[in-house]
This record gives structure tokens, C-alpha cells and sequence, in this order.
């Protein structure tokens, strides 16, 4: 009885999500500096002459950063869950094992270098993977393969690229590339174009069918080594799986965005207080979440002022308010240890 | 038939540590409830994680069912033995329902989650523990010791031949260890299922009429019948002179009838 509500719960919340999405898509084309009524957009997209101007601006500036936007959110909330399901910890965010900070160094040195912004995606992506490779390096050093020294390795190496990234940085000419380092690590899509979507979407469509393909499982990678195995789950390899697509879809989505905040850790806290505990459910509703989530805090991020406010000030803000209403509710359910 | 034959076992945790298992070799008859008594560090989780594929590099071999540990894949091992560890490290927001799910994924493929004959095989398992009013509930919110009774449930739901336990009645009050103790024994007859735990209290193999191991700083000092082995002059070796029968006992001491 209990769980046929649940799943009338569930249907309504991936209809709602699905519909807001698709609204809110919509939306991400229309507003924007340049005004475009509904009729003339619908009129545009019908193919209509006399919206040249309005056809440009939403083919070429708009539907891109959109759909990088939500592509970028789908793939930050989606690592976050991931992270969060296999190291038994609701507080990591796709940051955990160093993909962000070592995307950063990457993407600061091909400014501080004068790169093409391309190479700049291209370094900040190759950065991102190595450091995780780094991390897990480090970590087969220990000669241990418990998660604990995995998320300790993730520390050390995170830790060592904030420091090469300060350093880079104090490299950096104060005028010029410091200021690019700086915007680029606030995250933005307003460079994003088509060409971006056509490197990104691919990573993201097979990262979330592999994903999509083993969610009942990842389930049972969230007990833990043993109670996994016990139950026919090779753990380790489910958890280099996973660790290898969270972290294509992190450093993808980091290279066209720059660094997003909040998203990967909050994203999935909303998610399972709507469909509750079940990788089914959460992982296809936190793509979709996710991905309205970013696309709405794109919208703010270009509406409210004339120059565009960064995102991770945009999903900061909103996700630490977030954030405390969601710990708030769930204070109860919160115990200590000790 | 054996269906778990232990040659030559030993194991350590670190590569110049002490043994913890000394080149232990026994087996246990298909159909047969085995337990294992000792001391606390005297072994016992070391072993029932070892034959539960749990720990690598020991040294010697196992044999479950007459195929050797080492060249089964971890799906095998699940088709073929069930484990259920002292205290389940699952996450508290699990509802007992899909954590007695879990269960049935030894027989699924990577893409699949449970169907409905699935659900049917939980209510049915949760009906013979007679956990049913806890299935809606999350493992958070269930105490300590119906947590253990779901887990052991969890390893029955998995139908493999060989159920492993690790000390399945430490958490529970003596009334839950009566009803744990009976659905083992009921299991083990109608099923003939072969059962291996650990246990901290000799009247439990007792109980089972089961096989016993004593077990004493990884090696085994006495093995046999329950009734045979379960004797002080037996348990003086393990548990040192103090040990008594509670006739002996000024006080009588609680029980539970069948």
C-alpha cells in the first residue's frame, strides 16, 4: 500500500520535474538582453522570415549555453550523487577526489600560457582526469584499498593543486590573465557555442547510459566492500567504474563551465527527499533536476544584471540557502555519533 | 558430501604479523549446522570472512562445495554462500524492504533490479522471521537487535546452499537469540541448508545439536558433535578452570523452551 503511494509520489515528481524542465528550457531561450516575445519566438522556430535577428541570437548564443548549462547540471549533480552513494558520505561533493582543483591548474596555466580558449577547455579537462589519476596513485601507495585513503589521497592531491593554482596565479599578470583565471573559476556560459555541445553532449549521453544501465546496483555499492561482495557486486570494480564516469562527467562539464559550486552536493539531498533512497529513482530524477537547477541559475545569472553575475556566486547563494532549509527539516533525522 | 573443506588454512593480517589461523584443516558435511566457539581474538570472524571470500591472501585452501575459493568469481560465491556480518555497515535511510531486496541481485544481470517473484520470495522470507510490520520501516529506525534478525532474513533471501554467520545472536535480548536460534534449525531441516556461525555461548550449539570447533588462538583444539564436545573438561581448554555447569550455580538460570 505504503509503496504504491510512493511510486504515484514518484510518477508525479518525474511529470512535474519534466514539465518544469521543458518550461524552463523555453525560457532560457526568450529572456535574455535582447527581448523576444513569446509570439515572435514561436514564430521564429516555425521557420517564419523577418526573424533573422531573433533566430541568430537564440541558434547561436542562446541554445548553446543552454544546453551546456543543463548538460553541465545533469553532470555535477549526477558525480555528486555518485560520490555520495559510493563513499558513504552525503557531505562530498564531485570535488572529492581533486577532478575540480586539477581542472583549475589546467585551465590557469593554458591563460597564463595565452592559449586559445579550446586548448584552455582542453588543458582544464586533461588536468581535471590526471588529478584523480594522481589521487588514486597516491592512494595504491598506502598499499591500502579502503575508501578512507582514497577520499585522504583526493585531500593531499586537491590540496597540492590549490597550492599550484595559488601559485599560478601569483604568476599571472594582475592586469590581464589574473582576471581571466579568477572569471574562469567563478564559472560562466557565456562563451559557450555549438561547437562545445557537440564535444560535451557525447560524454555526457554515454556517461549517463552506463550510469543509467547500473543504478539499481550502485544501491549496493553503497553498502559498503563486504555487504556488496556478499551479495555477488565485485565492489571494487563498481567503484573505479564509477569513479572513472563521475569523473569524465566532472572534468567534461568543468572545462566548458569553469567551476560550479553547490550544485553536486545539494542536487542530490533535494532529489532523495522527493523519490526517497533508491539509485533507480534518484539517479534518472537528478539528472533531470539537475539539469533544470543549472538552466535556472544560468537565467539569473544573465537576467538580473547588465554584465552577467558568475554562476558559482548564483548556485552558491541559492544552494547554501538551500542547503540550511534542507538540514533544517531534517534536523531530527541527524544523529551524533557519540 | 562436504560442502566446505578447509586445507592447511592459515592467514594474517599484516605480512610479518602474527597468525592469526594455523594451518587449520577441518570440513563441514552438507546438511549440518556448524559452530564456532572460542575466545574473543581467538580467530572466529577471521575464519567465517575468510571462507566468505572476504579476505585475500591467505594461505592453504578452501573448498566450497567442491570448487576451490580462489577460482570462484565473486558472483559465484554469492550463488553459492550467504554472509551476514556482525553489525551491517548499511546505510541508516535504507528501508528494510529494498535492503531485504538487495538479496535477490546474485541471479540478476548488471542492468536488471528485482521483479515482482523477487518481491514475493522477501514477504515470504519476512513472513518466516515474522518481520513484516518492519518492511516499511528504515533500518535507522528499527533497533539493534531487528536489524540483525533483517540482516540474518537477508542472507536467507539470497537462497544460497551455505549461510555464514558471524556471531548472528550478539545483539540480540535472549528472547530474539530463542527465536533466531529456531528459525536456523528449522531452516537447516526443511531447506537442508548448511549453516556456519560463530557464537560466544556453547548452550547455542546445544541447542542446534550442531557440529562445534573449538577454536583457540587460531587453531582448533577440539571438534565433534555438540553433546560430545560441549562438556567442561572440553571448555576448560578455551575458557579456562572457572567454568562450571549451572547446576552448580547458586541461582537457576532463564531459558527458553521450544
Amino acid at each position: 500500500m505504503l509503496n504504491q503511494k510512493k511510486n504515484w509520489l514518484t510518477g508525479v515528481f518525474f511529470t512535474l520535474v519534466s514539465l518544469t524542465f521543458v518550461v524552463v528550457f523555453i525560457l532560457a531561450l526568450i529572456v535574455g538582453r535582447y527581448d523576444i516575445s513569446i509570439g515572435n519566438f514561436f514564430k521564429m522556430l516555425f521557420g517564419q522570415s523577418g526573424y533573422e535577428m531573433e533566430r541568430s541570437i537564440v541558434m547561436n548564443l542562446r541554445l548553446p549555453r543552454t544546453i551546456i548549462a543543463a548538460l553541465t547540471g545533469l553532470a555535477l549533480s549526477v558525480s555528486g550523487l555518485l560520490y555520495q552513494e559510493t563513499f558513504q558520505n552525503k557531505l562530498v561533493s564531485p570535488d572529492l577526489l581533486g577532478v575540480s582543483s586539477g581542472a583549475g591548474v589546467g585551465a590557469a596555466l593554458a591563460i597564463v600560457l595565452g592559449l586559445s580558449s579550446v586548448i584552455v577547455s582542453f588543458f582544464a579537462f586533461g588536468f581535471g582526469v590526471l588529478t584523480v589519476l594522481a589521487t588514486m596513485f597516491v592512494a595504491r601507495a598506502f598499499q591500502n584499498k579502503s575508501s578512507m585513503v582514497l577520499t585522504l589521497s583526493g585531500i593531499i592531491v586537491g590540496g597540492c593543486m590549490g597550492a599550484i593554482l595559488s601559485f599560478i596565479k601569483y604568476l599571472a599578470d594582475a592586469e590581464t590573465t589574473l582576471a581571466s583565471i579568477t572569471f574562469w573559476l567563478m564559472g560562466s556560459f557565456e562563451h559557450s557555442v555549438m561547437d562545445d555541445v557537440y564535444v560535451l553532449l557525447p560524454i555526457v549521453a554515454i556517461c549517463s547510459i552506463v550510469i543509467l544501465a547500473i543504478s539499481y546496483r550502485v544501491n549496493i555499492v553503497a553498502l559498503g566492500r563486504e555487504e556488496a561482495q556478499t551479495r555477488g557486486i565485485n565492489y571494487r570494480a563498481y567503484r573505479t567504474l564509477i569513479i572513472i564516469v563521475a569523473t569524465l562527467l566532472t572534468a567534461s562539464s568543468v572545462a566548458f563551465a569553469g567551476t560550479i559550486s553547490w550544485i553536486g552536493l545539494v542536487v542530490p539531498h533535494i532529489v532523495r527527499l522527493m523519490v526517497g533512497r533508491d539509485t533507480k529513482k534518484t539517479i534518472p530524477m537528478c539528472m533531470l533536476f539537475g539539469a533544470t537547477f543549472m538552466v535556472i541559475a544560468d537565467i539569473i545569472s544573465r537576467v538580473f544584471t547588465a554584465a552577467e553575475i558568475p554562476l558559482s556566486a548564483v548556485t552558491g547563494f541559492f544552494g547554501t540557502i538551500i542547503f540550511v532549509v534542507l538540514l533544517f527539516v531534517r534536523r531530527d533525522t541527524i544523529r551524533e555519533n557519540d | 558430501m562436504k560442502m566446505i573443506d578447509v586445507k592447511e588454512l592459515s592467514f594474517r593480517y599484516q605480512k610479518k604479523g602474527k597468525l592469526v589461523l594455523d594451518r587449520l584443516n577441518f570440513s563441514c558435511e552438507k546438511g549440518t549446522v556448524n559452530v564456532l566457539i572460542g575466545l574473543n581474538g581467538s580467530g572466529k570472524t577471521t575464519l567465517i570472512k575468510t571462507i566468505a571470500g572476504l579476505l585475500e591472501n591467505y594461505q592453504g585452501e578452501v573448498f566450497i562445495d567442491g570448487e576451490n575459493l580462489r577460482g570462484l568469481s565473486i558472483k559465484e560465491r554469492a550463488k553459492k554462500m550467504a554472509y551476514v556480518a556482525q553489525r551491517s555497515n548499511a546505510v541508516d535511510d535504507f528501508p528494510v524492504l529494498d535492503y531485504l531486496l538487495f538479496g535477490t541481485a546474485n541471479k540478476m544481470n548488471f542492468y536488471q533490479s528485482p521483479k515482482e517473484e523477487d518481491k514475493k520470495r522477501v514477504l515470504d522470507c519476512a513472513k518466516q522471521f515474522g518481520i513484516t510490520h518492519l518492511l516499511d520501516k528504515k533500518l535507522g529506525e528499527i533497533s539493534g537487535g531487528e536489524r540483525q534478525i533483517v540482516s540474518i532474513c537477508a542472507s536467507i533471501v539470497q537462497d544460497t546452499n551455505l549461510v555464514i554467520l558471524d556471531e548472528p545472536t550478539s545483539a540480540l535480548d535472549i528472547k530474539n537469540q530463542h527465536a533466531v536460534l529456531s528459525i536456523i534449525k528449522k531452516i537447516a531441516k526443511e531447506q537442508g541448508k548448511t549453516f556456519i556461525l560463530s557464537s560466544h555461548n556453547p548452550n547455542h550449539a546445544l541447542y542446534l545439536s550442531s557440529n562445534v570447533f573449538l577454536l583457540r588462538s587460531g587453531t582448533i583444539v577440539a571438534q565433534g558433535q555438540a553433546e560430545d564436545i560441549i562438556n567442561i573438561e572440553e571448555l576448560k581448554t578455551v575458557y579456562g578452570e572457572d567454568i562450571c555447569y549451572s547446576v552448580e550455580l547458586p541461582y537457576k538460570e532463564i531459558s527458553f523452551m521450544d
